[in-house]
């Protein structure tokens, strides 16, 4: 019989951290002279009541380990009850959300998806908007952590290659694993003080930039503004594409680079790859937008970039409306929405190194029809993949794509168009928020849909965070079997 | 240095087949007084000139191929037939221009309803029996690729479908030449019963005659502007569905169901798919019409049914007009078509056993997440998935997706729009033909499109018929070293 109590004891935890975190939009509420602030503590007396209770009740014994299977359910059902925990807020506040509505903003700010269904931002209360923000940044650090300290472990999609080397002890591994976690929200927290500094230089207010900065760092993509980043000059803008394209980096090699042995961050295959497929695509499709449109090259460039980088590291921000560029950068976003960021980082998609590992593995094909008694080796980063790492990473792009197209065929089947229902779907399971197309568009919102479509993509975003295996193992009647 | 004399000995003896094909419309038209009949006959004996010279020229021993003669043979084998079948389209009535005249020559013979020519209801009877002519032979083809070729060759996990015809000793020769025979009744026999039954359910002789070709082969093209919806008969449609399904299931189970076994359509596990994934689409499909366009449930069925298969098989006869529809429907023949038919078969697409064994081994994946130490297996019709052939299917898929994706940005970047660039992609890469949208929708013509486009669709279908690799092998730079 799995034993739910550690379960339960974690979940509780969390539950009481979202309901402190609730306290920072209450306090700025109250100091800005708001009618918020009693959701937010109303909120936050709910979340501490049933944490604490949870807490209480199933504490387990003093030093308990998880095995797979709880590990597996502690990641499914902590990120279900704090999306649960943190709607509230929405629907209490003067904004008077609908519960769908509410869910679907709490689930798009926690997974980092940042598909919004708020309309009229620029007048939204301060503590809503940094409650979003907030929603990112939490979200953010918690699958940081996640994506370091749990999947590795349970080997999700091929994130055995990540697993920190000596790993096999099992009693050395915990206080590694524990220092890294720690190390890793270090930088999270330093890099978006960083760019919240750099927001600010640019000619954000202190209130903007640090929501932005938590909204970047996490490739969250909330902002404060309907129009996005389109609100601000091209600064910010360049600060904003910056800020993402280290959001979406491997996080581990910037943990302490100045240590002896530490991996140098240029020779890092995924970081190259990364970088080398952002700048090609975004080269071409400013080049592109400049050909066709009397835009200056420069304004085209800009442009190009920031749409690619939000595309592709899953943040979904927006300097310009796309719909105008017509079928290339249309196309061009759709694809980038699967490639992802680099794992290691706050980002979502496939992610880049499972698309090198594919390409390494297409490669093979190749060589074994031309020599098909030859032995070809599938390496990363320097190193050669085992079959096992190999046919999770295989895995894991079918169940993708799997997804992706039936998630597709139920939002048309909830109303959507073909273009929403296909970039709807991409964006949502790629945790990017924003599609193409006037409704999900760069300049529309995602308040249109019919409830049965937000509670699909809420759905979906909630799978595309834990990486598919993690939600789609629950439902195998293996997992239930002793 | 590659020996090419057996390689061009074999294109030579295609291209006197195909001038021999080209006598059977010469012949039409000289018996129907159409003065069309000498364009053939020039035609033919310009191919029969080349393909002599060829085979006279570069005879030698073709019966010892190396791998590298294989897929070269394989590649010239569709690529110049093409350029000689697209003779008749530029001598004849049409007065096609260079770029046309191949791309309806390679739409046709590699099996995509895709045509640059409009008026087709005032074409004279040669050159509408050519088109159906031509992608007999393109499915004849297909077939013989995929029950001989692509198997030996392991080509995208096909090694799942390879018949010991090199380990039986000396054997081998007969029992290749039984499997040839029973393949050739096969396809024959399924011709002949789709055209007899047309013609008793009221189709006119010559029209039966070129619409069971195109049923058969999965191609597509129509004598009618308005394909099979000009009739309008419920039973004409009735026969040619039954026909496309039949068309889409394995060849060699479809011959041994024929010969009384029909047991052997349930036993086989992707046959079995087939027939669910047809059923369920179907629904979908008839309740959409009866909802939302309020056809009554026959009318809604005989329609449904009709454009599924047709998407499923890559066939592309329409009895609607599906490309100004949007939503449900419009989506669900994207994806069905992407899936495609059952290998060995004439369909196109990624075909049904790759989906299944992609699955597999997920599902296998999941279960191994759960107990990494137990052994667990995939399975695909009772027998084990070897690791190569996982990993080959993951590789074909893989690169079909990149061609998916180069195909549909090229088309953006020719300035088409978002739809009409991703379903052009998936109708030619899957030899379905007709994309959504106005432009290339059923209703549209693939002859408003620029030059460019035109060549980069036609890439695309050949890409897609030969199962992307023998003809991407010719780009590596390691085939034509030593």
């Amino acid at each position: 019989m799995l034993d739910v109590r550690p379960v339960l004891f974690i979940n509780g935890f969390a539950l009481l951290i979202l309901a402190a975190a609730m306290g920072v939009p209450a306090a700025v509420d109250l100091a800005a002279g708001g009618i918020d602030w009693p959701a937010f503590l109303a909120s936050a007396a709910i979340a501490a009541f049933v944490g604490g209770a949870l807490m209480f009740s199933a504490k387990p014994n003093a030093r308990f380990r998880l095995d797979v299977r709880q590990s597996l359910l502690v990641t499914v059902t902590t990120w279900l009850l704090v999306a649960l925990a943190a709607a509230p807020p929405f629907a209490l506040s003067s904004l008077h959300l609908s519960p769908t509505d509410s869910m679907f903003e709490a689930m798009s700010g926690l997974t980092t998806t940042g598909a919004t269904i708020i309309v009229g931002l620029d007048q939204t209360p301060h503590g809503i908007l940094l409650w979003r923000a907030l929603l990112n940044w939490l979200g953010g650090a918690g699958f940081i952590v996640m994506a370091a300290a749990i999947l590795p472990a349970l080997r999700i999609g091929g994130m055995q290659i990540f697993r920190m080397e000596a790993g096999d002890k099992a009693d050395r591994v915990r206080p590694r694993l524990s220092r890294l976690a720690v190390s890793l929200v270090a930088v999270y927290v330093a890099l978006s003080a960083l760019s919240a500094v750099a927001f600010w230089l640019a000619g954000m207010d202190g209130f903007d930039a640090i929501c932005h900065a938590m909204a970047a760092l996490s490739t969250g993509g909330f902002s404060t503004s309907d129009a996005s980043l389109a609100h601000w000059g091209g600064g910010v803008q360049w600060v904003a594409v910056a800020s993402m394209l280290v959001a979406a980096a491997p996080m581990p090699l910037l943990v302490a680079p100045w240590r002896r042995g530490h991996p140098s961050v240029g020779e890092d295959s995924q970081l190259r790859a990364y970088l080398t497929l952002l700048v090609a695509v975004a080269g071409v499709l400013g080049i592109w937008r400049w050909a066709t449109s009397d835009w200056e090259l420069f304004d085209c460039l800009r442009a190009a970039a920031f749409a690619v980088t939000s595309t592709a590291t899953t943040t979904g921000f927006v300097a310009a409306d796309i719909g105008p560029w017509g079928g290339f950068a249309h196309v061009a976003l759709f694809i980038l929405a699967f490639t992802g960021g680099c794992s290691g980082s706050a980002a979502g998609g496939v992610k880049i190194f499972r698309w090198q590992v594919l390409t390494q593995l297409a490669k093979v094909h190749v060589k074994r029809l031309l020599h098909p008694h030859g032995v070809f080796l599938i390496n990363f980063n320097g190193n050669t993949l085992s079959e096992p790492v190999v046919e999770a990473v295989l895995s894991f792009v079918v169940l993708y794509m799997v997804t992706f197209a039936i998630h597709a065929l139920a939002l048309t089947a909830a109303g959507c168009d073909l273009v929403t229902a296909l970039s709807g779907s991409a964006a949502a399971l790629g945790n990017v928020g924003r599609g193409l197309g006037g409704i999900i568009g760069s300049t529309g919102s995602w308040e249109p849909l019919s409830n049965a479509a937000k509670w699909i993509v809420t759905i979906e975003m909630l799978v595309g965070r834990l990486e598919l295996f993690t939600v789609f193992i629950l439902f195998t009647p293996s997992y239930w079997r002793e | 240095m590659l020996d090419f004399r057996p390689v061009l000995q074999i294109v030579g003896w295609l291209l006197v087949g195909l001038a021999a094909a080209m006598l059977i419309p010469a012949a039409v038209d000289l018996s129907a007084g159409s003065p069309e009949w000498a364009v053939f006959a020039l035609s033919a004996g310009l191919t029969l000139f080349v393909g002599l010279a060829l085979e006279a020229g570069m005879r030698s021993d073709w019966r010892r191929l190396s791998v590298r003669q294989t897929y070269l043979a394989t590649a010239l084998g569709w690529v110049v037939p093409c350029a000689f079948a697209a003779l008749p389209f530029a001598f004849g009535r049409p007065q096609l221009a260079a770029t046309d005249a191949l791309f309806e020559a390679i739409c046709g013979l590699t099996t995509t309803n895709a045509t640059v020519l409009t008026g087709l209801d005032h074409l004279p009877p040669g050159l509408l029996l050519w088109r159906g002519l031509l992608q007999w032979l393109g499915g004849a083809g297909t077939l013989a690729m995929a029950v001989a070729l692509l198997p030996a060759l392991k080509i995208g996990g096909m090694q799942m479908f390879r018949i010991e015809l090199l380990m039986g000793g000396d054997k081998a020769a007969p029992r290749a030449a039984r499997l040839g025979t029973t393949l050739a009744a096969t396809y024959a026999g399924l011709t002949l019963t789709v055209g007899l039954s047309l013609w008793l359910v009221g189709m006119p002789g010559f029209d039966a005659l070129v619409h069971a070709m195109a049923t058969v082969s999965t191609g597509g093209f129509s004598t009618w502007d308005a394909s099979i919806g000009h009739f309008n008969k419920a039973r004409i449609d009735l026969v040619v569905t039954l026909g496309m399904v039949a068309s889409g299931l394995p060849f060699l189970v479809l011959a041994q169901a024929a010969q009384g076994n029909v047991r052997a359509l349930w036993r086989d596990a992707q046959a079995r798919w087939y027939f669910a994934i047809l059923a369920a689409a179907s629904l979908v499909m008839t309740l959409w019409l009866m909802l939302g366009q309020h056809y009554g449930f026959p009318t809604a069925l005989r329609h449904g049914a009709f454009t599924v298969v047709s998407a499923i098989t890559g066939t592309g006869f329409s009895t609607l007009d599906y490309g100004s529809w949007s939503g449900l429907p419009t989506a669900l023949l994207l994806f069905t078509a992407l899936l495609g038919g059952c290998a060995g078969s004439t369909s196109g697409g990624i075909k049904i056993f790759r989906l299944q064994l992609l699955l597999a081994g997920a599902l296998v994946q999941m279960r191994r997440l759960l107990r990494p130490h137990a052994v667990v297996i995939a399975r695909f019709n009772r027998r084990q998935i070897p690791k190569e052939a996982l990993e080959a299917v993951m590789g074909y898929v893989f690169v079909y997706a990149l061609a998916f994706a180069a195909l549909a940005m090229g088309l953006g970047l020719l300035g088409l729009d978002f739809v009409t660039s991703v379903s052009g992609a998936v109708g030619a890469l899957t030899n379905f033909g007709p994309g959504l949208g106005p432009v290339i929708g059923p209703a549209g013509s693939f002859g408003a499109l620029s030059d460019p486009a035109k060549w980069l669709l036609a890439t695309g279908m050949l890409f897609g018929r030969l199962e992307m690799f023998p003809l991407l092998v010719l780009f590596i730079p390691g085939f034509w070293k030593q």
